[in-house]
């Protein structure tokens, strides 16, 4: 009996001494919050900052009734369509890049000048072409990751384990086999690491997009309901949107964990 | 791939000529396309007219001022934010208390779309220069703080020690070893955060308009004039690539040492 409250008493504060530790940890996040609803209404008019209360019951208050539900998985779709398109192409240059030097002669140039263009500047460009819409968010998306993940996936391509390498090959494995079965598996770690720079750019990439060229999304909702003084709204969206990106990059970072468990 | 910088040893001529021959062949094709009016004029004028109306807007001097406009809020912003960041990178990795209390800030602050956060500067602080350099300064903070913490944390403690042991004070200790070696991760996070601060004032610029090259552009797109369009892109990529090498070539000169 004495043993077990001994135990027990041991036991006991762990998860507490982990609670309380957490809390410590955050306890400036909340200071800030505090310090934000004094100063909405009672030195800043509370229109121009609305208290976080009202913000989350706002953010509560649209998703539940679902008005901002479309919005979001059209912002979803964009994004992923776009990651998903530089992933494909992005790897498969990056790849064709360091196996062939012609593809290298053609690219290199090419690469060096667009390199240094923001990509949110192409916007106008890409109304020119595609008008207002999903494929010129889907397109900003994709220019914006592509260069990144090119250069992952073409560092990683040139540094395969030249060990590696010669083993398949002399045990006969031929070129096709070569690339599917040692130099992609290779890669897959650095063009990882790729995505996970190009996610943030992604997210600004598409509210960018959303702002200037488009109807539908978040980053319209924010814009339509900050002109329309509609500010609770628009400070929801904000909040609603960054949540998306910082889970959508957890989310990836976990995965990635998982599915290089061979490094 | 090199698409850092040039190869130094670029010698024989037909290196040089297997490098830049995609450059010419697209530029040809676009001529030629443009010209023949495969593509209709208003997707894709020919290559002439965009230069010409390039050298128009330059010799009138409009694209230069947009360039200045859009380039003073950029740097004004990115400036403010690098002051503000490496002290607070700084006193994070150093500090206690100060790493309590910004840490989870930098934890929620860092991933926010900065972006979306336009309309907030629009109503906070209107759709000026003033309101595009606070948006630029708190935009770019992030990472120049971020980085500015760790490359402070990974300071070599036997350095720090060292430094102690012969007495240094707490003043010469941040300006003769810690600034020192914390200064390429620092320029690291001012080498990213440069890029941004174009992006957040071009998009600011085509959202609120105001000059600078952001809106030059977005007028090309309003007005029909789509030379204007392509011909302010050019510019944008011209000043990309002159910062992008005056970046490097900071670094080289600040970090001969490293």
């Amino acid at each position: 009996m004495a043993t077990s409250t001994l135990w027990e008493a041991e036991r006991v504060p762990a998860p507490f001494d982990r609670v309380a530790r957490f809390a410590f940890d955050w306890l400036p996040l909340l200071i800030v919050a505090l310090l934000w609803s004094f100063v909405s209404g009672a030195i800043v008019p509370e229109a121009i900052l609305p208290a976080p209360l009202a913000v989350g019951a706002k953010m509560w208050e649209l998703i539940v009734t679902g008005t901002v539900l479309p919005h979001l998985f059209i912002s979803l779709v964009r994004v992923f369509l776009g990651l998903a398109l530089s992933v494909v192409v992005g790897v498969a240059l990056g790849v064709g890049m360091a196996q062939s030097d012609r593809l290298e002669d053609f690219f290199d140039i090419l690469l060096a000048l667009t390199y240094p263009i923001p990509k949110t500047a192409l916007v106008p460009l890409a109304i020119l072409w595609l008008n207002v819409g999903t494929k010129t968010a889907v397109l900003i998306v994709f220019l914006a990751c592509l260069l990144p993940i090119i250069l992952n996936a073409n560092n990683a391509a040139e540094d395969v384990d030249q060990n590696l390498l010669w083993s398949a090959k002399m045990m006969g494995t031929d070129g096709r086999r070569l690339l599917w079965k040692v130099v992609f598996p290779a890669t897959i770690p650095e063009i990882m690491t790729g995505v996970r720079q190009a996610m943030p750019i992604a997210f600004i990439a598409l509210v960018s997009a959303e702002l200037i060229a488009s109807n539908q999304g978040i980053g319209y909702l924010i814009l339509t309901s900050g002109q329309l003084g509609n500010y609770p709204t628009m400070f929801a969206n904000i909040v609603i949107i960054s949540a998306v990106a910082f889970a959508a990059v957890r989310g990836f970072e976990e995965l990635r964990e998982r599915v290089i468990v061979w490094t | 791939m090199d698409v850092m910088g040039y190869r130094a040893d670029r010698e024989s001529l037909v290196d040089a000529l297997k490098s830049v021959y995609s450059l010419v062949a697209i530029l040809v094709l676009w001529e030629v396309v443009g010209q023949l009016g495969l593509v209709h004029h208003y997707f894709l004028p020919p290559l002439s007219e965009v230069i010409d109306r390039f050298v128009v807007l330059t010799v009138s001097g409009q694209m230069l001022n947009a360039a200045v406009l859009t380039l003073q809020r950029a740097f004004i912003g990115l400036a403010i934010a690098a002051v503000f960041g490496v002290i607070v990178g700084i006193l994070c990795a150093r500090n206690a208390f100060v790493e309590w209390f910004f840490d989870p800030l930098i934890k929620i602050g860092y991933p926010v779309p900065i972006i979306s956060l336009i309309p907030v500067f629009m109503l906070w602080f209107g759709i000026g220069d003033i309101s595009k350099i606070i948006m630029v300064a708190v935009g770019t903070f992030w990472p120049v703080a971020v980085n500015a913490r760790n490359s402070t944390r990974q300071v070599d403690k036997n350095l720090v020690w060292s430094a102690r042991m012969m007495g240094t004070s707490d003043r010469r200790l941040l300006w003769r070893v810690i600034l020192p070696a914390a200064s390429p991760g620092i320029l690291t996070g001012i080498q990213i955060a440069m890029p941004l601060s174009l992006i957040i004032t071009f998009v600011f610029e085509m959202v609120a308009g105001g000059g600078g090259l952001g809106a030059l552009e977005i007028a090309g797109v309003r007005s029909f004039r789509s030379e204007q369009v392509y011909a302010a892109i050019i510019a944008i990529m011209l000043i990309g690539i002159a910062l992008d090498r005056l970046l490097r070539y900071a670094r080289e000169r600040l970090l001969a040492w490293t």
